[in-house]
């Protein structure tokens, strides 16, 4: 099943990253617990030295130490049910990808309702990353596949572009707080980035103190490559932000955000694992290439075939820049009937050179006396006067 | 599935080991907890005021000891599930294709006024399917502006056949007549057919219609030239009214696979004389792409690893050719078979005389000389080039 192979490593890859998340997670919150009842218990152990320890501060001091012990199973099964349930996602789909074959038989097409729900899953996807939530929301709710897909995370990942876009830096520094080390393994410039936008719209409302202030805290930690960075924003203190002829007028630009957004997008696919280019547009540019003859871009209309996506108007042209499909073997196909032209149905010539199947040829002849009609010429010629050809 | 089952075991096995230390985890703390108690109980037997002796001191001091091994083991029990978890991510990497980025003409789709057009496919495929409320909200996400003209005959379409398909055969026949004459240009029986089952629908009420039944058949007439068969096979079934057919040897009739093949031949006609394609051109380039994708990663990894990537690196064709199977040809492709080469506008197919095929420059190499003459490479029949024909698939 290469084409579950091929196309499904982000269905599973990211409810797993989830996953890796909720774990991380989970640890922190069972070794906060862990250490508090640890250090309830040194305490105890420091006071029994005291000569003077009473019955009842060892009571108090114990039940200190149940109650910590309760929190710590309490919160132990809270974390190891949330990462259960994360895990159940992945077997969910699973199961879903799983039913793609019917058991016993090998290497056919998937059913047709799996591959409807595929192309679904696909567009859901396409949408969610074109930022067309709402199309997203409904088709998901549409074809029921809402816990097929990564929805969840786009929509996160939407609160925080829709705040960048508003201008409003807090959820995006708290993502990037959430996944440091991840962000630092990638060496990521989001932050860098966010940080200096903030800068710059501190010297953009004139306020070159806290703007200091500002770079001192977040911008004195830059990396060696991003030194110059920040030597070209200090310059601009030198500047007013007023002056119409200010040489940073691009640091100033409000596009800047926009292109924060798209980074923090990049970024968060990266970091979940997601390839830059959706499922979708990858396998139809395969599709299209492999659909792709020279037949489909010819002038002569009539050699376009009404079914075939790459001669339809719109694909015809996304698919110009493709590469053509490879054939070294011919494929004859009838063009009258659309069927294949092999031994059962031999190929035939018209005198006038044109080939069509000897089933269309016959039964043309059958109610017409005999007579054919070329439908690319309109030339007639009777059907005694067809001959074989032999294409190996 | 061998991928989708290794993940499978894989994930299996860590559920086992959450229930296990799931489990272990409980049991530790709750025997912790149980004892705890029993000694604190034991303790409050006594006045809280009263000096602790030797012998409790020495039990809080094992409690401790406990206590502190108790945080860490469950801190360890969570913590050494992590190589289960990373061994999932792992397997998961390992049995799927991550990176298709190399298979990807870049920027191919790129663009405002692609990005329109591909949405616009996108569109229409719902349309198509009516899934209506999904395309007007892609109209708006997109700002598409595709107007009423362009989706009518989407909508109409769907339309009838919704109805269609729940045996409602008004709207269908509506269409038919007013399409009559393109329909019958192409010899098209979709009207026919339509009022075969609205007969169908009459005969079942038993001889109670039989009169209307009657005038029905009027309605059948002018079509008889062309399905005289099934016109005697519909009549036939009156000899049997009385007595339910449903019991006699024209129950046939009344089978539920008259209105799929309805279905069918509506879609078939209507496309064809609207000019849209049967399937959703999206749905057939995706199936198709799924097909292709495979073979094309691997041969990119092989070329990849053998460091041949420059040889290959056409981007006027694809580096392997792609059997996608006899639904998905629509054009008659015609490959030399010496040249192995497909043929083009400079480079077509000749007919030999004996009926071969081979391409035009395959041809001229087989020349001898300047004679003019050369010998079918396929079979012993010898020729002129004057003699060869050029022919068009």
């Amino acid at each position: 099943m290469a084409d579950v192979k091929t196309l499904e490593h982000s269905t599973l890859k990211v409810p797993y990253e989830l996953l890796n998340k909720q774990f991380r997670a989970s640890q922190k919150i069972i070794d906060r617990e862990a250490s508090k009842l640890n250090s309830s218990a040194s305490e105890l152990e420091k006071k029994l030295h005291d000569p003077s320890l009473t019955i009842g501060d060892v009571t108090s001091a114990l039940t200190t130490m149940v109650d910590n012990l309760s929190m710590l199973k309490r919160k132990a099964e809270e974390s190891i049910q949330e990462e259960l349930g994360a895990s159940r996602v992945i077997k969910r789909r699973l199961a879903h990808l799983q039913e793609r074959d019917t058991p016993g038989i090998k290497e056919t097409m998937p059913p047709t309702w799996w591959q409807k729900n595929r192309l679904d899953r696909m567009l859901v996807e396409y949408f969610l990353r074109a930022g067309y939530y709402n199309s997203a929301l409904k088709l998901a709710k549409h074809s029921n596949i809402e816990d097929l897909t990564n929805i969840d995370l786009f929509m996160m990942s939407k609160e925080i572009e829709d705040s960048l876009a508003k201008c409003d830096t807090k959820p995006c520094l708290s993502w990037c707080v959430d996944n440091r080390s991840k962000l630092r393994k990638m060496k990521s410039t989001l932050e860098f980035n966010v940080r200096k936008q903030e800068y710059v719209e501190l010297i953009r409302e004139e306020k070159p103190l806290e703007a200091i202030r500002h770079a001192r805290k977040y911008l004195s930690s830059a990396e060696s490559g991003q030194v110059s960075e920040v030597q070209k924003l200090m310059g601009m203190l030198a500047f007013s932000s007023k002056n119409p002829e200010n040489p940073y007028g691009d640091v100033f630009d409000m596009s800047n955000w926009q292109k924060l957004v798209l980074q923090f997008r990049q970024e968060n696919f990266k970091l979940h694992q997601l390839n830059s280019t959706s499922v979708f547009t990858a396998t139809l540019q395969a599709g299209l290439s492999a659909l792709k003859t020279l037949h489909c871009y010819k002038d002569d209309a009539n050699l376009r075939h009404p079914d075939c996506p790459v001669c339809s108007t719109h694909l015809n042209e996304l698919a110009q820049p493709l590469p053509f499909a490879h054939c070294t073997n011919s494929k004859l196909v009838c063009s009258i009937t659309g069927s294949a032209l092999n031994e059962h149905n031999p190929p035939m010539m018209l005198p006038n050179g044109r080939i069509y199947g000897l089933k269309a040829l016959e039964n043309m002849a059958a109610v017409n006396d005999g007579r054919v009609v070329c439908p690319r010429t309109r030339e007639i010629y009777h059907v005694d006067n067809i001959e074989k050809v032999f294409v190996m | 599935m061998d991928a989708c089952w290794a993940v499978d075991k894989e994930l299996e096995r860590l559920f086992e080991k959450y229930s296990s230390a799931t489990d272990r985890t409980q049991k530790t703390l709750d025997d912790f907890i149980a004892s705890l108690r029993s000694f604190i109980n034991e303790l409050s037997e006594r006045t809280s005021d009263e000096l602790i002796t030797e012998g409790a001191r020495a039990s809080v001091v094992e409690f401790i000891d406990r206590a502190k091994s108790v945080s860490n083991s469950v801190s360890t029990c969570h913590k050494d599930l992590h190589g289960s978890v990373s061994k999932l991510g792992k397997t998961i990497d390992r049995n799927f294709t991550s990176d298709f980025s190399s298979v990807i003409t870049e920027g191919a789709f790129d663009g405002e006024w692609r990005q329109t057009l591909l949405n616009e496919v996108i569109c229409e495929h719902f349309l198509r399917q009516g899934m209506l409320d999904i395309a007007e909200s892609l109209n708006e996400d997109a700002s598409l502006e595709l107007s009423q003209e362009r989706k009518e005959p989407f909508l109409e379409l769907h339309r009838i056949l919704e109805a269609l398909r729940q045996h409602i055969l008004e709207p269908a026949l509506d269409w038919a007549e007013r399409n009559r004459d393109e329909l019958n240009r192409k010899k098209s029986p979709l009207e026919f057919k339509l009022h075969r089952l609205r007969f169908i629908e009459l005969i079942k009420h038993g001889s109670m219609k039989q009169i209307e039944v009657l005038q029905y058949a009027k309605k059948l007439a002018p079509f008889a030239e062309l399905h005289t068969k099934d016109m005697q096979l519909l009549m036939g079934s009156l000899l049997y009214l009385n007595n339910g057919i449903e019991n006699s040897t024209y129950s046939f009739l009344f089978e539920d696979s008259s209105w799929i093949e309805i279905c069918d031949i509506f879609t078939r006609d209507a496309c064809g004389l609207l000019g849209l394609s049967v399937e959703s051109p999206l749905s057939v380039g995706i199936n198709a792409g799924c097909k292709a994708l495979p073979p094309l990663l691997s041969i990119r990894q092989v070329m990849q690893s053998r460091q041949v990537a420059g040889v290959w690196s056409s981007k006027e064709e694809l580096p392997v050719e792609i059997d996608l199977g006899q639904d998905y040809r629509f054009h008659s492709i015609f490959a030399c078979p010496i040249l192995r080469q497909q043929s083009t506008e400079q480079n077509p197919p000749m007919r030999l005389t004996c009926g071969h095929v081979i391409s035009k420059e395959a041809l001229h190499k087989l020349v001898v000389g300047n004679t003019n003459r050369f010998k079918c490479p396929y079979c012993p029949v010898e020729m002129t080039t004057a003699e060869t024909k050029q022919i068009y698939f």
